[in-house]
């Protein structure tokens, strides 16, 4: 079929929104594409039913990718959810389980991927931030503080990652049309506080993370990319 | 930057001729579009000019010395239009000549750059005026310029070099780094100014690059180039420092359709130096 040759992308969170995105996008490109999500994700070459704060099953998940299809050359990981929730409502149950997904869950698939790219010397990883994670976000106290840990582990592992020849960096999308943005981030009022004044669209994210992840094509290195409309300058 | 006189310049071309072992499609928005480099007679310009000829642009050459952007124009199939872009005039005489050659300009990279060293407390008011004026003036003259081109169609790309020392400042580069911090704030104005009309404006901010540049660097340190390019190679995670080529990736991105959503950011290409 030829897929013996053509790199293998995993991605995460690929069956909504933006890892739904990047998928599609990864698969034009050329690249054999791997979806993970709590369920299928549609238009993959495989799919993988999982939570990705479970680290052991994601360990397991990368080993039976690699068995079955090959060295996995790029990582995107789009896992995520979104809520909302006034500071003082938060409860242990809700920053229990920004953390485990979002932190936790990206940890768990860089460090079993980075346990089979480093000794390769070889590999691209490209996690997703957040705006939110640069700016803040009132009633999201917990899910911009997981995302501003997100963009400290990326350039943590990038620098730790890139004398052995793997590239990590972040993108960190604006207020994306999505079926996780907040509503009223879909307001005339909130739209026209954006410098372009409308919202990203999921293709410009995944062509970011396209760039980012073409590491024979530039020298990016612990970087986070804000492509945000103008949300946060 | 000095006309290139003869310096040893390793990496200005792409090093690698092999095939990319990852997929690569064109950057979507570059092909067929009239583009301007500035200070393209070598160096990152020059690296930026060949990858946007190589995506298929149409690209305007310019460089103050027109020896070097004949040379480069040449090379690449494009149109040599030398100025200095520290004269508001001579930008918009400049711009008008693309226009009524290539026609209007939709993608536009101000690179053009001028550097100094010396210890911080011995700048000479000469250096630091003719650095502003190449520099920081020279860089919202050719946007402003652009703009004006690129408004008419309500689309446009513009991207401007600063530097990793616009971020972090830099002992003995006081005027260079002024110049390049004040790069990035006015990227940041003319992005909001400009981003609602259909211009999408970002700035690059490399780390340390080869290129004929360095050896103002390594005369500084009385270092060869060769010595001072290992120096700085020791600094960077990714174990070397730029290639110009590197550079002019993030600029065919920046200037691609798909970055749309990219106003007034700051990329820094710079193998982890500073993240």
């Amino acid at each position: 079929m030829g897929t013996e040759t053509a790199p293998i992308a995993l991605v995460t969170g690929a069956a909504s929104g933006i890892g739904a995105a990047c998928a599609r996008q990864l698969a034009e490109v050329g690249y054999v594409v791997i979806g993970v999500d709590l369920r299928p994700a549609p238009g993959c070459v495989a799919a993988y039913e999982l939570d990705v704060a479970d680290a052991s099953a994601v360990e397991a998940m990368v080993a039976d990718v690699e068995a079955r299809y090959g060295p996995i050359d790029a990582v995107v990981s789009a896992a995520g959810f979104y809520e909302w929730v006034p500071f003082l409502d938060l409860d242990d149950s809700h920053v229990d389980r920004a953390v485990d997904v979002l932190v936790t869950g990206t940890a768990n698939v860089c460090r079993s991927v980075l346990r089979r790219m480093l000794p390769r010397g070889q590999g691209a990883i490209c996690t997703i931030g957040s705006e939110l994670g640069l700016c803040g976000d009132a009633d999201a106290a917990h899910y911009a503080a997981c995302k501003g840990a997100i963009h400290a582990l990326t350039k943590s592992i990038a620098r730790e990652a890139a004398p052995r020849g793997v590239r990590v960096n972040a993108v960190a999308p604006g207020p994306t049309d999505t079926p996780l943005l907040k509503p009223e981030m879909r307001s005339p009022e909130y739209i026209e506080s954006l410098v372009l004044q409308r919202l990203v669209d999921p293709a410009e994210i995944a062509a970011a993370v396209c760039f980012i992840l073409d590491v024979d094509d530039h020298n990016l290195v612990g970087q986070v990319i804000s492509p945000n409309a103008g949300a946060v300058v | 930057m000095s006309p290139d006189a003869g310096v040893a310049q390793p990496s200005d071309r792409r090093a690698d001729d092999r095939p990319p072992s990852r997929p690569r499609r064109p950057l979507r928005g570059i092909s067929g579009r009239v583009a301007l480099v500035t200070g393209a007679g070598q160096g990152i310009g020059r690296a930026i000019a060949d990858r946007l000829a190589a995506e298929g642009a149409r690209v305007a050459v310019n460089d103050v010395n027109p020896l070097t952007a004949a040379e480069v124009a040449e090379a690449i199939g494009g149109l040599a239009v030398p100025f200095d872009c520290a004269s508001r005039a001579a930008v918009i005489a400049g711009v008008a000549t693309i226009e009524a050659e290539l026609g209007p300009l939709s993608l536009a990279v101000a690179n053009h750059a001028f550097m100094t060293m010396a210890p911080f407390v011995e700048e000479s008011l000469d250096d630091w005026q003719r650095t502003l004026d190449v520099n920081l003036k020279g860089a919202l003259w050719v946007t402003q310029a652009a703009a004006r081109s690129m408004i008419t169609g309500g689309y446009g790309r513009i991207v401007c070099i600063a530097s990793e020392w616009g971020i972090t400042g830099w002992p003995e580069a006081g005027a260079y780094a002024a110049s390049k911090g004040g790069i990035i704030a006015l990227v940041k104005s003319a992005a909001r100014a400009l981003g609602p009309l259909g211009v999408a404006v970002n700035a690059i901010a490399p780390g340390v690059t080869a290129t004929a540049q360095l050896q103002v660097d390594a005369d500084a340190a009385g270092l060869t180039y060769d010595e001072m390019v290992a120096v700085y190679a020791g600094d960077v995670p990714l174990g070397r420092v730029a290639r110009p080529a590197d550079i002019a990736a993030v600029a065919a991105y920046l200037l691609s359709e798909p970055a749309g959503a990219m106003v007034g950011q700051v990329v820094s290409p710079n193998g982890g130096s500073l993240t």
